[in-house]
């Protein structure tokens, strides 16, 4: 009885096991160009104006982040193709992540400068329906604002070579991994992109990342 | 048109029957489905600034060979090839409107709700349009099939600097208050994919209804 028992156990738990297991062509699709130097990453490439970017930011993101912190590094690519202020976007957002790692800080955590001003983009963009019409200064003040950050000062920390390595960082990879399935794109290891439409819920997600994420 | 209507309450399957063999349903079909993508393009992204997504312009593209299959049919509806060639290109546009109508449906729901959830097994619009058999219509016409807008949101969008009468100004404000385009504004009923697939229906039943009657008659009952 007690073996029946365990052959039983065994047998659902390799089914589950099995089923569990991300399929190549329906979780996820092997990038053709991989984004370099991104072994251990999770990376979402998004953009401001784009409403399931900053739902998946919102309500998705964070949740993944807490159950995968100890094993991979999440970062953000920004696309510069999308929204009018785009390449601006990119700027903005690469000096304050530079400036958050500086200072120690985890850029896309909660109370980063980084964070803090995606979102104030995010939320001016989706839910206040502004378009920043006077211009890209307008645009760039308001993430400044949010991070705190004066121009002047970002102004010049624009200028530093690794925010500027790090723009060109998004600028050769994202619009590559994006034109396939659109944003938010997913990619584990800077290989595996996740078909988002095949994401069913957050504990799936984390089992698919996981599993990729060791290959 | 007078006659039909008296024909079609007393029999109304040969009526159809009949119907069906003049060029009339066929024209129909063909010309309403130019003029949605008409509306859509002049009066809905001219003139009130909504910008087209993804679903969007696949839906005008759907429309169009709807269109294409109707016009094909219409050439001479007696002939039996043209009309099943015809009605073929027909419900291949037919199905691929309803199936994008579909997919913004419950996108639209999706970014509309508070569920974050309510996105999942969903994507986001994607930044480049993909037609069928790789037509490069984004690039032949920009203007009617390039995505610019994001899927799920149809508020109007005015550019600065741009003029508007008075009237125009009064839909837009309309359509802003609300987060996007109703049918019934006031009790948001009915977005524009929920109008874009009861047209589809409407079609898929006149439809029916007349290849039903043409079957019945010419294969059927003989």
């Amino acid at each position: 009885m007690f073996k029946k028992f365990l052959v039983t156990a065994a047998a659902l738990t390799c089914s589950a096991m099995a089923f569990a297991a991300p399929v190549e062509g329906t979780d996820y699709i092997v990038l053709d160009k991989p984004i370099p130097n991104a072994q251990g990453t999770f990376i979402k490439v998004y953009s401001y104006d784009c409403p399931f970017c900053y739902r998946y930011d919102k309500g998705v993101v964070p949740v993944i982040k807490q159950k995968l912190d100890k094993e991979l590094k999440f970062l953000d690519y920004h696309l510069h193709t999308k929204g009018k202020y785009g390449n601006e976007g990119d700027e903005v957002l690469a000096t304050l992540w530079v400036e958050d790692e500086a200072a120690g800080r985890d850029p896309v955590a909660e109370g980063s400068m980084h964070k803090n001003a995606k979102f104030a983009l995010y939320k001016a963009y989706h839910d206040q329906k502004e378009r920043w019409d006077a211009g890209a200064d307008a645009f760039i003040k308001t993430a400044l604002d949010a991070a705190g950050m004066s121009r002047a000062d970002f102004d010049a920390k624009k200028q530093d070579p690794k925010v500027q390595a790090l723009v060109k960082a998004w600028k050769d990879s994202t619009y590559d991994v994006a034109k396939i399935q659109g944003v938010p794109a997913f990619v584990v290891n800077g290989k595996y992109l996740l078909k988002t439409a095949a994401i069913r819920s957050i504990d799936s997600m984390v089992d698919n990342v996981r599993e990729l994420s060791k290959k | 048109m007078k006659g039909f209507f008296k024909d079609f309450k007393t029999e109304p399957m040969n009526t159809l029957a009949r119907w069906q063999d003049t060029r009339e349903p066929w024209l129909l079909f063909a010309i309403t489905s130019v003029l949605l993508v008409l509306i859509a393009h002049y009066v809905f992204q001219d003139w009130m600034h909504m910008l087209p997504c993804e679903q969007c312009v696949y839906i005008r593209y759907g429309n169009l060979v709807m269109a294409l299959g109707a016009f094909i049919v219409a050439i001479k509806p007696q002939w039996i090839w043209g009309k099943i060639a015809g009605v073929g290109i027909f419900l291949y546009g037919l199905i691929y409107t309803m199936l994008c109508s579909w997919k913004l449906i419950k996108i639209h729901d999706a970014v509309h709700s508070d569920d974050p959830m309510a996105m999942f097994g969903l994507q986001g619009c994607s930044t480049d349009a993909k037609y069928h058999f790789g037509l490069p219509l984004d690039k032949w016409a920009p203007d009617w099939f390039k995505p610019t807008g994001d899927c799920g949101y149809d508020a109007p969008v005015v550019a600065p600097g741009v003029e508007l009468s008075d009237l125009q100004r009064w839909f837009i404000e309309l359509y802003q208050s609300t987060d996007g385009w109703y049918l019934i504004p006031q009790w948001k009923f009915m977005d524009m994919a929920e109008c874009c697939m009861l047209a589809c229906v409407c079609y898929a039943i006149l439809l029916i209804a007349l290849l039903w009657a043409w079957v019945r008659r010419d294969f059927l009952t003989k």
